[in-house]
């Protein structure tokens, strides 16, 4: 283990557990698919694979890989193993959009909630950053705490808010900030896959340098690293991913925060050869949570964002125990 | 390799940290002690010659070219520099701590090569500490931490090394350890290593040269012999020291 022969072994391997997560994620759920109607053309069959399941699943793995992938970029980027993409609140900013936009009947205009929560999730990252400046630096410490008093503040708005909105808007709210899947389209999937492509591409550019933050900012640049340009560059990738992951499905818990602790116990490598791996762990994770919690009781839907949990927690504590 | 450090200051916030410091150090082979009390300016001043900090006035030159001029990854190849305590905040095999070390000569999308492992393996042999490669930090006690850590500056094969401290939270067997790698370092690849040390006798014991700082000025540039005497020790420190066989003996205690 831990060479770059296993490494490619296990993006092989992370690979066609993704591919084998999204297959069984189109043919399963409330209603069975026909495979043999499907291929003769019948328009339901059709319409469930091509317009309901396969736009969800697809969007599930792509928010699955950019959670995953924003987590082990801010663990490294802050040096903090607790951390998670909502931790500089990204999430509290979308949320807070989302309930103001509702207490104001916003909600019910389709397609208004995720751009709010969005301009949320992108302002709030904004702001942590500005309160964390000083001097032209800004340190992990600094940072966080913005990231914490900002969520505080987010918290006690959401509940005036909530206080404010009639029931429905609400309960609609609040649907959307445990997480769910449900009514991902095309649109979403082809959003979150350009800005994914594109934070991957970012990550990868600097990922030679990114991965030197974990000995510290003062090491780093003592190795010749620009550390300024390479948080502005890391920050901003991996929240303008989360950003539009939280836009379109909520805050889903649990992935941005575990899988790059299980995918660092079973490949103890830096940053460079985890961010493959988290990104392919985090979208089958996802991908099998939500097919469990739409199939579990089906036809009633259960929030994605507990399954992550339930199924990941086991998973890792038995990678946890069986470690030296 | 020559290095000048030109009327340097650097300050945080409003308080200075360094005050108009100049020296030279030229030539190959030096172990160079930075000593001084807590505070006085010495990891600033370190912080300074790495390229980490830049400072307010004055300017520091590596071969006749300022810092700033330098670009990062060539200034990385030839100044190594380990900060008082690091710690890579997750858990890392030693080998690839000191691989690390390479990264300066890594191309954007390169990962390491075996001839960057070969260095690294060289360097933990230099600093005794092959045994550890396969190992992790956070199994390993504080020396044999600090040896890995020294192997990962050593696999840049810099000309100019900076340690931040090198010899706290070591007890005196593993500070006679790693004083001695210090000087084999020195004497096989001849190049010159700064170290800051708050201790004088280690500061003295284990140098050629000490650079002796006071509230962030450099108040002393002299042989160890010259700095371990008790009247200068008295003008820099502001205490009654004896001094016996150059080691500095703390007072015995005067009744008031």
């Amino acid at each position: 283990m831990g060479t770059p022969l296993s490494h490619a072994r296990a993006i092989l391997i992370l690979s066609l557990v993704l591919l084998a997560a999204i297959v069984l994620a189109v043919a399963a759920g409330a209603t069975p698919i026909s495979w043999r109607a499907f291929f003769d053309g019948d328009a339901t069959m059709r319409a469930i694979v091509l317009r309901i399941r396969l736009p969800r699943v697809i969007a599930g793995a792509l928010i699955g890989a950019t959670l995953a992938v924003a987590g082990v970029t801010f663990q490294t980027l802050l040096r903090n193993p607790l951390a998670d993409p909502f931790i500089l609140g990204v999430s509290g900013g979308a949320a807070c959009g989302a309930a103001v936009a509702s207490a104001f009947g916003l909600a019910r205009v389709p397609g208004l909630v995720p751009v709010i929560a969005f301009a949320g999730a992108c302002g709030a990252t904004a702001a942590v950053f500005l309160l964390a400046r000083r001097r032209g630096r800004s340190d992990a410490t600094r940072l966080l705490l913005s990231g914490l008093v900002l969520n505080a503040l987010f918290s006690a708005l959401i509940l005036i808010a909530f206080g404010l909105a009639p029931a429905n808007d609400v309960n609609a709210a609040l649907r959307w900030m445990i997480g769910t899947l449900s009514g991902a389209t095309w649109n979403d999937a082809l959003l979150l896959a350009v800005l994914f492509v594109a934070a991957m591409i970012v990550l990868v550019f600097i990922a030679n340098d990114l991965r030197l933050l974990v000995f510290g900012e003062d090491d780093a640049r003592a190795r010749g690293v620009d550390v300024e340009r390479i948080k502005l560059l890391g920050f901003g990738a991996a929240s303008i991913i989360t950003g539009a992951a939280v836009a379109v499905a909520g805050i889903i818990g649990f992935v941005g925060l575990l899988v790059p602790h299980l995918v660092r116990m079973m490949w103890r490598r830096d940053f460079r050869f985890l961010l493959p791996l988290c990104a392919l762990a985090g979208g089958s994770l996802l991908v099998v949570s939500d097919l469990v919690s739409r199939v579990v009781i089906a036809p009633v839907e259960l929030p994605v964002g507990a399954f992550t949990a339930i199924l990941g927690v086991p998973f890792f504590l038995s990678v946890l125990r069986r470690e030296r | 390799m020559r290095l000048d450090v030109d009327n340097v200051s650097f300050a945080y916030a409003e308080t200075s940290a360094v005050r108009d410091v100049s020296l030279s150090i030229n030539g190959a082979g030096a172990l160079v002690a930075l000593a001084g009390p807590n505070g006085s300016g010495k990891s600033t001043l370190l912080k300074l010659i790495a390229r980490v900090a830049s400072p307010s006035r004055g300017e520091v030159r590596l071969d006749g070219k300022r810092t700033s001029d330098w670009p990062a990854k060539e200034y990385a190849k030839r100044v190594g520099y380990l900060p008082q305590d690091p710690d890579p905040a997750f858990p890392m095999r030693a080998i690839d701590v000191v691989v690390s070390g390479r990264a300066p000569f890594l191309r954007r999308f390169e990962f390491e090569k075996d001839s960057d492992y070969q260095h690294a393996e060289d360097a933990l042999a230099m600093c005794d500490a092959v045994h550890l490669a396969d190992r992790y930090l956070d199994e390993m006690s504080g020396g044999e931490r600090k040896r890995v850590f020294l192997a990962r500056v050593l696999a840049g094969s810099p000309q100019l090394v900076l340690l931040d401290e090198p010899f706290a939270s070591l007890d005196v067997a593993h500070v006679q350890q790693v004083s001695s790698l210090l000087r084999g370092i020195v004497d096989r690849t001849g190049a010159t290593i700064i170290f800051a040390s708050h201790d004088l006798n280690w500061a003295s014991a284990y140098s050629d040269r000490m650079l002796v700082m006071r509230d962030g000025a450099l108040a002393r540039d002299a042989a160890p012999r010259d700095v371990m005497r008790e009247d200068v020790v008295r003008e820099l420190f502001g205490y009654d020291a004896r001094i016996v066989d150059g080691w500095l003996v703390p007072q015995r205690e005067t009744t008031m």
